[in-house]
C-alpha cells in the first residue's frame, strides 16, 4: 500500500457502460449507457427544454435502474461509439462516479476509452468535463482498441509485448475489425461488419422457432440467447459436424431447461445443429444475413491487405480478440486457419507466377485469444492504469490549466517498454 | 440523486454475488478485488490464505491510527466462510457495506456518550479523515461541536462553495430540527484558534452544533450518517453546480451560434432538375 | 431595459455599422499576404482611431478599425466574485469553440472580456447588419444570462442545505 489512491477505469460504450478501479481483473460494474431523465415542457429544442431552476438535472437514474424508473424518458448519450449528447454525457459520468464508483475525482487519475476516429474536439470536450467539473487530478483517453491489444499481454511473455496487431472486436451489435500499428490505429483500413452477438441471437431464435414449440413467445429471445451463451461453439468443419451429430445424437445434442415466467411451468428444449450453426455465421454471413456475404476471415485479410506493406507481417502475427461475441469455443483456431489458408494460397499463387525461381519466406498467422477477452478493453486499461508509467502520461490538472483543453488531443502511447 | 449513499455498492454486490454463486452450487472462483471509496478508504474482498471457500473482506482507513488501534495495511478485516454460510448474510452485507461509516461513527458516539453523561474534561478529538482536511469533534454537557475543515481544488470552487456555505448557514429557516451552521472561510472557527488549524485561502471551516436531540440514542444514528458524508455532499453538489453551468453555456452557445449563422446568406440551389430528377449542368 | 442600456446599445450599433466599412487590402510589407490590419499594425496610415463606448466603469466596449478589419472588444459587466467566475468560464467556454463562431477571436484584448475581430472577407460573405446584430445580441444576452445563472446556483445552493438540514 503506497497510500496512492487506484486510478478509475471507465469505459463508456455504446451498449454498456464498464467502470472499476485500476488493478482488478474485472470491472466492478457493467451497466447499460443508459440515462433516464424527465423532460418537462415540450417545447423548444432539446437543450434549452432542459434548463430549469431548481436541482431537477439530479433526477435521472442511469444504467440498469433507468428502464425501472416510470415517467422518465430513457436516452443513449452514445451513438455508434461516439458521444452525441454532452449535457447527458456529464449526468451519466456524474452518477458513475459519486453512486457507482463512491470515489471522489479529486482524489483519483482516470483513464476514459474512445473509439478509433474519435475527433480531437470531443476529447476537448471530455477533459473539458473532467477536468472543469470534477476536478480530477489527472487524465488520460485511450483508444479502444489499443486497450485491447494491451489486454492480451496477459497471456504473453514480456518480449511479445507489441502494440503492432489486428483488433477484432466483437460486441452485441456491430463488428469492426481494426489495424493497430505502433499504438496507432490506421484509420483508413477500418472495417465494421454488420455480423455480431446479436444476430447469432437472431438466427438460433429462427432456427428454434421452426422445430421447438414448447419455448413461449415471449420468451423465445432470451431463451436464444441463453442456448447461446452456455451451449454455442465454433466447429471446423460444418459437413462434418453435421454427420457427426446424426451418427451419435445422444452425446452431442443437448437439453436445455428454462421456466416459463408466467406460468411458472418447467419446459425443454432440445439444442442440435445451433450449437455449430450460431456462430458460423461469422464464417458463413449469407446463412442469416443475404446483403452480406463476405466472410470473417476474408475481411481480416482485406484489411491487413490495405495496409502499409511494412506492417503486414506483424499485423498477421498479431490478431486478437476482443468483446463477448469472440467467446466462443474454437473462435481462434478456426479464424487462423481460415486465414492461414488464404495467405498460403496467395503465397502458392505468386510463387507459381514467378515461375518457381523466387520461393517467398511464409507468413506465421496467429490469432490470440485470451482469458480476459470479454472485458478486453477494460482489463487492458486497468491494466495499463495500474503500472507507475500512467501516471507520467496522464495529463494532469496542472497541465490543463496552464495550457488548456488542446493538451487533450493527443495521449502517448504507452506500455511497450514495461 | 440529491443525498449520497452511505453504503458501498460494490463491496456488496461482490459479496452477494460470491455468495448466489456458492449457494447455487457453482464453483468457487478465487477473488481479488480493490476498490475505494470516499475519504481515501480502501477495500480489499480476498481469499485467506489461497482457500478459496474463505473470503476476507478488509478495510483500510487512512486516519485509522487517530481512531485508535492500528493493524498492518488493512484495518478492520470480516472473515466470509461460503462453506458455512449464516442464515442472515443478506443481513450481514448490509452491514460489510456500512463498514466505513461504522468505523467513521463510533468516534461520533463516543463523543455523543460523553455529552450524555455531561464528561465535559474530554480532549477534542482531532481525525485527519483526508490529506489535508480535518475534522474536530467536542463535547459539552449541553452539545457537541463537529467542526469539518475543506479545502478546495479549484480556486473557482472556493466561490461556488462559499455561496453553499452561506446558503448551509441560513438553512436554519428551512427546518426547525436542524442544528445551527456556522462556516467561516479561510480563518478556522474561534474554538479552534491557537491550533494547529491551517488558514489558506483554499479553506472553508463548517461548524454544525449539535443538541441533545440530535445525539439522543433514537436519532444519532440518523445523524451520524448526515454528518460523515457531510464533505462530499458539499463538494458533490458543487460538482454538479459546475455540470449545470456547463449544460447552461451549451445551451447559450448554440443559441448564440445561430443568431450568428442568421448573418449568412442561405445558399439557394441554383441547379435545375428535369422532372426525372436529373440536374441540368452548363457548360460553357 | 434600464435607462442607461439602449443608449448605450444604440450607440455602439451606429458605430459599428459606421466601422464595418471595410475593404480588401494586400499587405504592403511582405508580397502576397492579406492579413487583418488590425491584429498586424504594420502601417499607422491604416489604422482609425479605436472608440470606447462607455456605460459605466465596468462595462465598455473598444472598436479599433483598419482599412480591412475591425475588433470588437468587449468588457461584460461583473458585479460580484461568483459573476465573475460564471462570466470567465463562460468565456473560456465560448473560446474554445471558437472554430464555429468564425467571428471570435480566440483571446480577448487585454482588459476585456472577449472579443471579436470581422474581416472584409466575413462581410463580404455575410450581411453586415446581420452581424453587427449578433454583436448586438450578445451584449443583451450575456448580461441577461450571467445573472440568471447566478441566480441559479444561488437557487441550488438554498435547495441542496435546505435537503441536508430537513433531514436531522
Amino acid at each position: 500500500m503506497d497510500g496512492k489512491l487506484p486510478a478509475c477505469v471507465i469505459d463508456v460504450g455504446t451498449g454498456y457502460t464498464k467502470l472499476g478501479f485500476a488493478a482488478n481483473k474485472e470491472p466492478q460494474f457493467i451497466i447499460p449507457s443508459a440515462i433516464a431523465i424527465k423532460e418537462t415542457a415540450k417545447v423548444g429544442d432539446t437543450t434549452s427544454r432542459r434548463l430549469n431552476k431548481g436541482v431537477e438535472d439530479l433526477d435521472f437514474y442511469i444504467g440498469d435502474e433507468a428502464f425501472d424508473a416510470t415517467g422518465y424518458a430513457v436516452k443513449y448519450p452514445v451513438r455508434h461509439g461516439l458521444v452525441e449528447d454532452w449535457d447527458l454525457m456529464e449526468k451519466f459520468l456524474e452518477q458513475c462516479i459519486f453512486k457507482y464508483l463512491r470515489a471522489e475525482p479529486e482524489d483519483h487519475y482516470f483513464l476514459l476509452t474512445e473509439p478509433p476516429l474519435n475527433t480531437p474536439e470531443n476529447r476537448e470536450y471530455i477533459a473539458e468535463i473532467m477536468f472543469e467539473s470534477f476536478n480530477v487530478p489527472g487524465l488520460y483517453i485511450a483508444v479502444q482498441a489499443v486497450l485491447a491489444l494491451a489486454a492480451s499481454w496477459a497471456s504473453r511473455s514480456i518480449e511479445e509485448r507489441t502494440l503492432t496487431g489486428i483488433v477484432i472486436d466483437s460486441g452485441d451489435g456491430v463488428t469492426h475489425v481494426i489495424p493497430v500499428a505502433e499504438g496507432y490505429v490506421i484509420g483508413s483500413c477500418i472495417k465494421h461488419i454488420p455480423i455480431a452477438g446479436r444476430n447469432i441471437t437472431y438466427f438460433i431464435q429462427s432456427l428454434l422457432r421452426e422445430r421447438e414449440i414448447g419455448i413461449p413467445p415471449e420468451q423465445s429471445l432470451e431463451t436464444a440467447k441463453a442456448i447461446k451463451e452456455k451451449y454455442c461453439y465454433i466447429c471446423p468443419d460444418i459437413a462434418k459436424e453435421f454427420a457427426k451429430y446424426d451418427s451419435d445424437p445422444g452425446r452431442w445434442m443437448k437439453k436445455y431447461e428454462g421456466m416459463n415466467s408466467v406460468t411458472r411451468q418447467p419446459f425443454t428444449v432440445d439444442v442440435g445443429y445451433e450449437r455449430f450453426l450460431g456462430p458460423e455465421i461469422f464464417f458463413h454471413p449469407e446463412f442469416s444475413n443475404p446483403d452480406f456475404t463476405i466472410p470473417l476471415s476474408q475481411i481480416v485479410d482485406d484489411v491487413i491487405q490495405n495496409c502499409p506493406i511494412d506492417v503486414r507481417r506483424p499485423l498477421y502475427d498479431n490478431i486478437v480478440l476482443s468483446g463477448g461475441s469472440t467467446m466462443f469455443k474454437d473462435f481462434s483456431r478456426r479464424l487462423q486457419r481460415d486465414i492461414k489458408r488464404t495467405v498460403d494460397s496467395r503465397l502458392k499463387l505468386s510463387e507459381t507466377l514467378g515461375g518457381g525461381r523466387l520461393k517467398p519466406k511464409p507468413i506465421d498467422v496467429q490469432v490470440v485469444s485470451h482469458h480476459m477477452q470479454r472485458y478486453a478493453v477494460w482489463f487492458g486499461g486497468s491494466m495499463l492504469a495500474s503500472t507507475p508509467e500512467f501516471y507520467t502520461v496522464c495529463h494532469t490538472k496542472e497541465d490543463y490549466e496552464e495550457y488548456g483543453p488542446s493538451i487533450c488531443r493527443h495521449n502517448p502511447v504507452f506500455g511497450t517498454m514495461t | 440523486m440529491i443525498l449520497l449513499e452511505i453504503n458501498n455498492r460494490v463491496v456488496e454486490e461482490t459479496l452477494t454475488l460470491k455468495i448466489k454463486n456458492a449457494q447455487a452450487g457453482l464453483k468457487n472462483e478465487s477473488i481479488d478485488v480493490t476498490v475505494a471509496d470516499f475519504d481515501g478508504v480502501l477495500y480489499h474482498i480476498s481469499n485467506l490464505n489461497g482457500d478459496k471457500t474463505k473470503i476476507r473482506t478488509s478495510i483500510s482507513l487512512k486516519f485509522y491510527k487517530q481512531l485508535q488501534e492500528h493493524e498492518n495495511g488493512y484495518n478492520v478485516s470480516v472473515l466470509l466462510d461460503l462453506e458455512n454460510i449464516p442464515q442472515n448474510w443478506p443481513e450481514l452485507i448490509k452491514k460489510l457495506g456500512l463498514l466505513k461509516r461504522n468505523c467513521f461513527a463510533s468516534v461520533f458516539e463516543k463523543y455523543f456518550d460523553f455529552q450524555e453523561r455531561g464528561d465535559e474534561g474530554q480532549k477534542r478529538a482531532v481525525i485527519s479523515y483526508r490529506d489535508d482536511e480535518t475534522l474536530y469533534v467536542e463535547a459539552k454537557a449541553d452539545r457537541v461541536t463537529v467542526v469539518f475543515s475543506t479545502r478546495f481544488r479549484d480556486e473557482d470552487d472556493v466561490i461556488i462553495g462559499k455561496v453553499f456555505m452561506q446558503e448551509l448557514k441560513e438553512g436554519l429557516r428551512a427546518s426547525h430540527t436542524a442544528p445551527p451552521v456556522l462556516f467561516s472561510h479561510r480563518e478556522p472557527p474561534r474554538e479552534l484558534q491557537n491550533t494547529d488549524a491551517i488558514v489558506d485561502n483554499k479553506v472553508g471551516y463548517v461548524t454544525f452544533v449539535l443538541f441533545p436531540r440530535h445525539t439522543a440514542r433514537n436519532t444519532r444514528d440518523n445523524t451520524i450518517n448526515l454528518i460523515h458524508m457531510f464533505r462530499h455532499y458539499l463538494h458533490y453538489h458543487i460538482k454538479c453546480s459546475k455540470a449545470y453551468i456547463h449544460s447552461r453555456m451549451r445551451a447559450k452557445t448554440s443559441d448564440f451560434l445561430k443568431v450568428l449563422n442568421r448573418a449568412r446568406p442561405e445558399n439557394k440551389s441554383t441547379d435545375k432538375k428535369t422532372i426525372t430528377g436529373r440536374t441540368f449542368i452548363r457548360r460553357d | 431595459m434600464s435607462a442607461t442600456l439602449k443608449p448605450y446599445l444604440t450607440a455602439v450599433r451606429h458605430t459599428l455599422t459606421a466601422a464595418m466599412c471595410l475593404g480588401n487590402f494586400s499587405s504592403q510589407v511582405v508580397e502576397r499576404h492579406n492579413k487583418p490590419e488590425v491584429e498586424v499594425r504594420s502601417s499607422r496610415e491604416l489604422l482609425l482611431t479605436p472608440v470606447v463606448i462607455s456605460r459605466n466603469e465596468k462595462e465598455k466596449v473598444l472598436i479599433e478599425t483598419s482599412v480591412n478589419s475591425v475588433r470588437i472588444s468587449i468588457a461584460v459587466k461583473q458585479a460580484d466574485e461568483i459573476e465573475k467566475i460564471l462570466c470567465k468560464k463562460f468565456m473560456r467556454f465560448m473560446m474554445m469553440r471558437a472554430e464555429n463562431f468564425i467571428v471570435l477571436r480566440r483571446k480577448p484584448i487585454e482588459g476585456y472580456d472577449i472579443s471579436f475581430l470581422i474581416t472584409n472577407f466575413h462581410t463580404e460573405q455575410m450581411y453586415k447588419h446581420k452581424l453587427v446584430d449578433f454583436v448586438i445580441h450578445f451584449m443583451e444576452e450575456i448580461d441577461k444570462e450571467i445573472s440568471e445563472m447566478k441566480l441559479a446556483v444561488n437557487a441550488r445552493a438554498r435547495i441542496v442545505s435546505e435537503e441536508f438540514l430537513k433531514r436531522f
